[in-house]
């Protein structure tokens, strides 16, 4: 379990996060959504340690960012490091002695290849395949759908859902809504840095109802497509 | 044109200026060092002049990237890309072919002119599909990404020590440890991402133990066919092989640790000059490297707490 309290920050004169307050269980899956620059990618950063904040975050783990996958929006890589590499030293780091990598090469990556010559989705695919193979308790995934084929995307959500039948957390930032509506148990809605709704399965229909209605309201009358 | 040129010139400014330098200084100082060494190396090898073409090779070669060259050519017609390229290449050559000049060897100039032509035309592809094999792929990723981009430089410092055998030269071969060492040391010039040390399941101190053991096998496997060499030829100069090669792995240590002890920022100026003082009396790096160690782990307890 991760809680989250009164979680706020801000960078400057930019309030990113205000008062959210979040508890995430464990085996569930979450969907964290909102337009960009809505503090999503923040809130991740400060779950995971990677930026300093005001409020408080608790977990199961002394130490919770030892037992997180981070999938990052867009994953760096060395210029000269290849796929297999990659995969050791994020297992190194988690000090996994046995890595069967090749039999985990799941999206059948050309992983004696140099990562950066990678397309962004296989990019996306080698750094969920790190994280997996490190055996953490939660995840993040920021993201994880972009750029990635059909055929990937049917195996990601089986593996979120593979995920949470093993009782893990997963946390997913998405733009695409039904990919989310498939696999979340709930959904939070950010805006401007404020958690605004939470929403469980059975309202995710009205939420993408409501979404749209907002975000689309008289735009495209404005466009005067011709 | 001019305008791409006045930008690489703020550009420059910029990064002398991050790093911690007044540009105009920069400007007194750079060439006064370039001048310096060069003396030095002229006067310690006969080889200097081969040495100069290396490292003028290893400038130009960085110009060639798929990415700028592709970039430069979007921006500007076919002429005036050539005659950019051009006059960038000699530009960066100027200071080697003076220095030749000077130092009575400008038939050297001759083919640094041609490489700085020839690299005009070559673009570097770095997406090429070919995997550069690396003995250092366990333990990835100074080692392996370094050796990729510069494994060339061993082959030239295993020929050094061959000359420095056949000529009796015991110099030249600590010049050979001493090119293999900074060769590695530029491998911890670069900032990695803060995910690289976050992913660490390990406390900051753990983190950079392991950095320095990693560091300090690897360099070993790169510097002991030289070691060996050195020691069976020149068995009088032991004690002054070994003593130098402590020394080396001490400054090893001193640039991992100097890179994460003001991470993520770049090494700066108090700290290059500590450097430059333990080079004219290395004893202090026995202060200079828990200072380093201590600040290193005060740097890296936000992401490996």
């Amino acid at each position: 379990m991760i809680k989250i309290e009164k979680l706020s920050k801000q960078y400057g004169q930019i309030q990113a996060l205000r008062d959210v307050n979040i508890t995430f269980e464990k085996g569930k899956v979450y969907g964290i959504i909102g337009e960009n620059g809505a503090g999503k990618t923040t809130l991740f950063r400060c779950i995971a340690g990677l930026e300093k904040y005001d409020g408080q975050i608790t977990s199961d783990f002394k130490n919770l960012k030892n037992h997180l996958g981070f999938l990052m929006t867009e994953p760096f890589f060395f210029s000269k490091i290849t796929g297999i590499e990659y995969l050791r030293l994020l297992g190194n780091a988690r000090n996994i002695k046995a890595l069967n990598i090749q039999e985990n090469n799941v999206f059948d990556l050309p992983l004696s290849q140099y990562a950066a010559t990678y397309s962004t989705g296989m990019k996306k695919k080698l750094a969920l395949t790190a994280i997996l193979l490190q055996g953490n308790a939660f995840f993040i995934l920021d993201e994880p759908f972009n750029g990635v084929d059909i055929e990937s995307n049917i195996l990601i959500v089986e593996i979120i859902r593979t995920l949470k039948a093993l009782g893990k957390t997963v946390l997913i930032a998405s733009h695409i809504f039904s990919t989310l509506a498939e696999t979340c148990d709930e959904m939070h809605l950010l805006k401007k840095g404020e958690l605004i709704n939470t929403v469980v399965k059975e309202g995710f229909g009205k939420l993408e109802h409501e979404m749209r209605d907002v975000t689309i309201g008289n735009r495209i009358e404005k466009l005067n497509i011709t | 044109m001019k305008g791409y040129f006045l930008l690489q010139f703020k550009m420059l400014n910029r990064s002398l200026t991050a790093f911690g330098f007044p540009p105009l200084l920069a400007y007194i100082l750079l060439p006064a060092c370039f001048v310096g060494l060069s003396g030095y190396l002229f006067s310690k090898t006969e080889f200097a002049e081969y040495i100069f073409l290396l490292l003028a090779f290893a400038l130009l070669i960085k110009q060639t990237g798929r990415k700028r060259n592709e970039f430069l050519k979007s921006c500007f017609t076919r002429t005036d890309y050539i005659k950019l390229r051009l006059l960038e290449n000699f530009v960066l050559m100027l200071p080697f072919a003076m220095y030749l000049i000077f130092a009575k060897a400008a038939i050297f100039v001759i083919p640094l002119v041609v490489i700085a032509v020839v690299f005009v035309f070559i673009t570097n592809n770095t997406t090429l599909h070919f995997t550069i094999p690396t003995p250092f792929y366990k333990k990835p990723f100074e080692f392996s990404v370094g050796f990729r981009n510069t494994f060339f430089f061993f082959p030239i410092a295993y020929i050094l020590t061959y000359i420095a055998v056949s000529e009796g030269n015991f110099n030249l071969g600590l010049f050979s440890i001493i090119l293999v060492f900074l060769v590695a040391m530029s491998y911890y010039s670069k900032l990695e991402d803060e995910y690289y040390i976050w992913s660490y399941g390990v406390s900051s101190h753990l983190f950079l133990i392991e950095k320095i053991k990693t560091a300090l096998g690897y360099i070993t496997v790169l510097v002991l066919p030289i070691l060996i060499t050195l020691s069976i030829y020149f068995t009088t100069e032991l004690t002054t092989l070994f003593t130098f090669l402590l020394i080396a792995y001490a400054y090893l240590i001193t640039v991992i640790l100097g890179k994460y002890a003001v991470y993520p920022n770049e090494m700066n100026i108090p700290q290059g000059i500590l450097i430059a003082v333990s080079l004219l009396f290395p004893p202090i790096l026995l202060g200079i490297i828990p200072y380093f160690f201590f600040q290193s782990k005060k740097r890296l307890t936000s992401l490996l707490p």
